[in-house]
């Protein structure tokens, strides 16, 4: 078969080089500038679709979902009110150091922070497209208040921080998602470390700063407050693993998170010193 | 046959009219929709399937490498846009790439065979992830684990593969609608 190949092969050159253009852009600039409005466009064009979709299919999906999900927060409620019991028991009991109550007192003070924190309810409406990236949008946006960097909580605990906001929609970034990262401390531990998630497959890691903590499986991972983005005390998740690898002066443990990021639906987006970025939280 | 290639150099998008566009345009906005909330809730194994990826084949498949490059483009522009995190502009490169490739492998293969546009699929998917997974650790993004990325490239050829039969014939029907009558004589 005979044809001709100028204008095709012209026109993917053309699309070629404008793909790498849009690369490079990015990667040199990062989010700002022309790109971040090419995103801001999209989100906004796309979301009344995707609302859509999401509208006419959430009495259906609820409903299935409430039905296994009752079971599992009534259980997850008892189990996790028996284990807070038990570690309240177990702390009265303790005959602890001085130094340790008050860091105990100095813990109890600072898990207030949050809780009275400004914030706003949302909506997830939808997910990322994509397989790697760990996203959902989000109904509220920069007119709600919300700005980006602001953490996001489901009733569980810690479900990310905001990453973009349009004006009535925000990009949630998910702790599995590769490029999570928060400062968290293992409760009742003096050592904190990083915490950061490896895909929506597999636990979270943390990286937990010195030897001297006594962590054991079943422990609770919560934000430390030493970023600038997550107040302390907010629930992460549990850890499932915990080991010391040989001559280093860290400890590797591996986190299962308290939420269940297939089944986002109500979130709660924690607004800092009312709406500014990132401010420092857990000061008074 | 071959009349229809010297139809077809008539001109750049001067074939594209405005409706043509529309379409082209409603389809992807659809697909990306619809593979961010119903399919991205209805997951197995927390893999979503790509209806982008199948809706710009299909396209390419039915009308040729041009429309496959620049569906291609916008639609991997419009994941990219997206995505959290991700450097916009590769999943734009992959998918041109992509579109321009199918609509040249078109002309090899069996025209009203069933099975082409569903293999065509297949083969386009496995390359698109791959492909994607390979871009993005050269540029040096946080990737998940080898093994994760395996199982997620063969669930989404298996998904994409299982969409088409559904998909194909829909988008068939819209294209022939829009399509101009020079470049139809094919």
């Amino acid at each position: 078969m005979y044809r001709k190949p100028g204008r095709g092969r012209v026109l993917l050159l053309v699309f070629l080089a404008l793909s790498i253009i849009v690369i490079t852009i990015d990667y040199r600039a990062g989010s700002g500038g022309i790109l971040r409005t090419a995103r801001e466009w999209s989100v906004a064009v796309v979301a009344p679709i995707q609302r859509g979709f999401t509208t006419v299919v959430r009495p259906v999906g609820n409903f299935f979902a409430s039905i296994g999900e009752l079971g599992d927060l009534r259980d997850e409620n008892k189990r996790l009110k028996d284990e807070n019991e038990q570690l309240a028991a177990e702390n009265t009991q303790a005959d602890e150091t001085l130094e340790e109550n008050a860091r105990m007192a100095e813990l109890l003070e600072l898990e207030e922070a949050w809780p009275a924190m400004d914030n706003v309810h949302a909506q997830v409406y939808a997910k990322d497209a994509g397989n790697y990236g760990e996203g959902v949008y989000i109904d509220k946006g920069r007119e709600d208040g919300v700005r980006p960097n602001m953490p996001v909580l489901a009733p569980e605990g810690l479900i990310g921080k905001t990453l973009s906001v349009t004006a009535h929609e925000s990009l949630v970034v998910l702790l599995v998602d590769t490029n999570f990262g928060a400062n968290a401390r293992v409760r009742g531990e003096r050592d904190t470390g990083l915490v950061r998630g490896r895909g929506s497959a597999d636990p979270l890691t943390m990286i937990l700063i010195g030897k001297n903590s006594e962590v054991e499986v079943g422990d609770e991972v919560t934000t430390s407050g030493l970023d600038e983005i997550y107040p302390p005390a907010i629930p992460i998740g549990e850890v499932i693993r915990a080991e010391v690898r040989g001559g280093q002066a860290s400890k590797t443990i591996e986190v299962e998170p308290y939420v269940d990021i297939a089944k986002l639906d109500k979130v709660m987006v924690l607004m800092p010193d009312g709406s500014a970025t990132g401010g420092v939280a857990g000061e008074d | 046959m071959a009349v229809s290639v010297r139809d077809r150099r008539m001109g750049g998008f001067s074939e594209l009219g405005i409706g043509r566009a529309a379409s082209f345009a409603g389809m992807l906005l659809l697909a990306i929709a619809i593979q961010s909330t119903l399919l991205a809730q209805a997951t197995v194994l927390g893999v979503i399937p790509q209806l982008v990826l199948v809706v710009v084949v299909s396209l390419a498949f039915l009308d040729g490498e041009r429309v496959g490059t620049v569906v291609g483009f916008f639609g991997g522009l419009l994941i990219d846009a997206l995505l959290p995190g991700a450097i916009m502009g590769l999943t734009a490169l992959i998918f041109t790439l992509i579109g321009y490739g199918v609509g040249l492998l078109r002309y090899m293969a069996p025209p009203d065979s069933v099975w082409t546009p569903v293999l065509t699929v297949a083969g386009a998917s496995a390359v698109a992830e791959l492909g994607y997974a390979a871009l993005a650790i050269i540029m040096g993004q946080r990737w998940v684990s080898l093994e994760e990325t395996i199982k997620i490239a063969g669930l989404v050829v298996l998904y994409n593969t299982l969409l088409t039969p559904f998909v194909f014939p829909l988008i068939k029907r819209v294209a022939d609608r829009f399509r101009p009558e020079r470049v139809i004589r094919l």
